[in-house]
């Protein structure tokens, strides 16, 4: 059984996205400014509904969804609000099937969810006829490239967050029982 | 399913709404605050390390801004004389007060501190807010050209959205009226932005305009939103538009829309309350 310290990944998560905001758009050049697009706080969904359950995955990722959407605003607020506690929800149920946390695992789990993310938010702003992008084109041109964007975000992720957010119950009882 | 019901309701009623409520006002100047601090020093340290590697145009550089400040002074002893002549026109025409301060605009310089990574809702901020007079729908510029508009204000910080984002098909749609620069009683057009190629489009130009390539586009002024003459671009193409009854220019944006720095909110003065 884990469990996350919940406290420090919401601190660490909210200065990933002040990075996101204010210094990534720096380090991007500028003909890949309209391609690669991360969004750190929902790799730190992903590890939070990985390690912490379906519940907490959910919270986390409607909070800083709802956060990001907040900063971001232009057309409406909610896309990745909806998107991120959806996928939160639903990566945490699907890990509770399993009882083993790989790297691989992992890095899948924020591959295919980031896909599938900009994917549901290109057809909520479809929906809302605020974009007329053809797919093909939104899949070639940002979501491909952001996805192993974040996949590397992930991977550079995966060891901190092990190390210090991560605690494991069981072995912590069975240290304090010994 | 609540959720979902829940969560479109909240899209629609976001999509066509002016005004920031307090909680938002609140998360966007707390942000702001920080946001800021990190933005600018990281962006001194890569427009350095950027000048560094072109540190051999300098001197192409130099000769270019010299020519064009020869330039500039000419126009100057040019600008006088016409502004001169102009004030005496108005006093000949017997203009109002209002007609006089119409075109006297005021730019607030604003520091850019942070760009947002939602593929459909690119904005900027910018480190200016109600405090300093900022409205929604201000036109933002840079040096270049017309970036965007003022989406939306809180007190210390305001959001621009790019006119990038301005789809004409978009029920939240703003559109942008433009001219040609020298042509501005014939030329009339809409602005909108192809984002499969990159470029702006003008549309529904009268096919009796003449418009060709490398004419100068800019702002209108109709409607009241955007001042008059704001740089926006320049032609690249004109061909006839989707009904065979207008013209369609494809239009190079004057101003770049990433890696901002600094811009310019222009403030117009307001004809009911002056």
């Amino acid at each position: 059984m884990m469990t996350m310290r919940m406290n420090r990944t919401i601190v660490v998560t909210l200065a990933l996205l002040l990075l996101q905001t204010a210094v990534i758009p720096w380090l991007i050049p500028s003909a890949w400014s309209d391609r690669l697009l991360p969004h750190l706080p929902f790799v730190m969904t992903v590890f939070v509904a990985m390690f912490a359950g379906r519940h907490r995955g959910f919270l986390f990722g409607l909070g800083f969804g709802l956060l990001e959407d907040t900063l971001s605003y232009g057309h409406m607020i909610g896309a990745y609000a909806f998107g991120m506690a959806l996928f939160g929800y639903l990566i945490g149920l699907a890990a509770e099937q399993r009882s083993s946390r790989t790297l691989a695992l992992l890095l899948v789990t924020v591959g295919i969810g980031s896909g599938l993310l900009d994917l549901l938010v290109y057809f909520i702003y479809k929906l809302f006829l605020l974009t007329h992008l053809p797919i093909a084109y939104v899949v070639y041109w940002q979501v491909v490239p952001t996805l192993l964007l974040q996949t590397f975000a992930g991977l550079l992720l995966y060891l901190p967050v092990r190390r210090w957010f991560v605690k494991n119950v069981a072995a912590a009882k069975e240290e304090a029982n010994a | 399913m609540i959720g979902l019901i829940l969560f479109i309701a909240i899209m629609g009623y976001t999509l066509r709404r002016s005004g920031a409520t307090w909680p938002e006002r609140f998360v966007n100047d707390a942000f702001g605050t920080v946001q800021g601090a990190l933005y600018r020093p990281v962006g001194a340290v890569a427009e350095f390390f950027r000048d560094l590697g072109r540190l051999s145009d300098v001197y192409k550089e130099n000769e270019v801004l010299k020519q064009t400040v020869a330039r500039y002074t000419q126009d100057r002893v040019r600008y006088n004389k016409i502004e001169s002549d102009n004030k005496r026109y108005e006093e000949l025409l017997h203009f109002t007060e209002t007609q006089k301060q119409f075109y006297n605009y005021k730019y607030l310089f604003a520091q850019v501190i942070a760009s947002s990574t939602n593929p459909y809702d690119k904005t900027i901020k910018i480190l200016l807010g109600s405090r300093d007079g900022i409205k929604e729908r201000m036109a933002v510029i840079t040096a270049d050209g017309l970036v965007g508009l003022v989406s939306s204000v809180s007190e210390f910080t305001s959001t621009v959205m790019p006119i990038t984002e301005m789809d004409p098909a978009s029920p939240d749609v703003i559109s942008i009226s433009a001219t040609i620069s020298g042509k501005e009683d014939s030329a009339f057009g809409i602005i909108e932005y192809n984002k499969e190629n990159g470029v702006l489009q003008m549309s529904k130009i009268d096919e009796n305009a003449k418009v060709e390539k490398g004419d100068t586009v800019v702002t209108a002024g109709k409607g009241n939103l955007l001042p008059k003459g704001l740089i926006i671009g320049t032609v690249l193409s004109n061909q006839v538009g989707d009904y065979g009854l207008t013209h369609t220019a494809t239009i190079q944006p004057a101003a770049k829309f990433d890696h901002l720095y600094e811009v310019m909110v222009v403030v117009a003065p307001d004809p009911d309350n002056p």
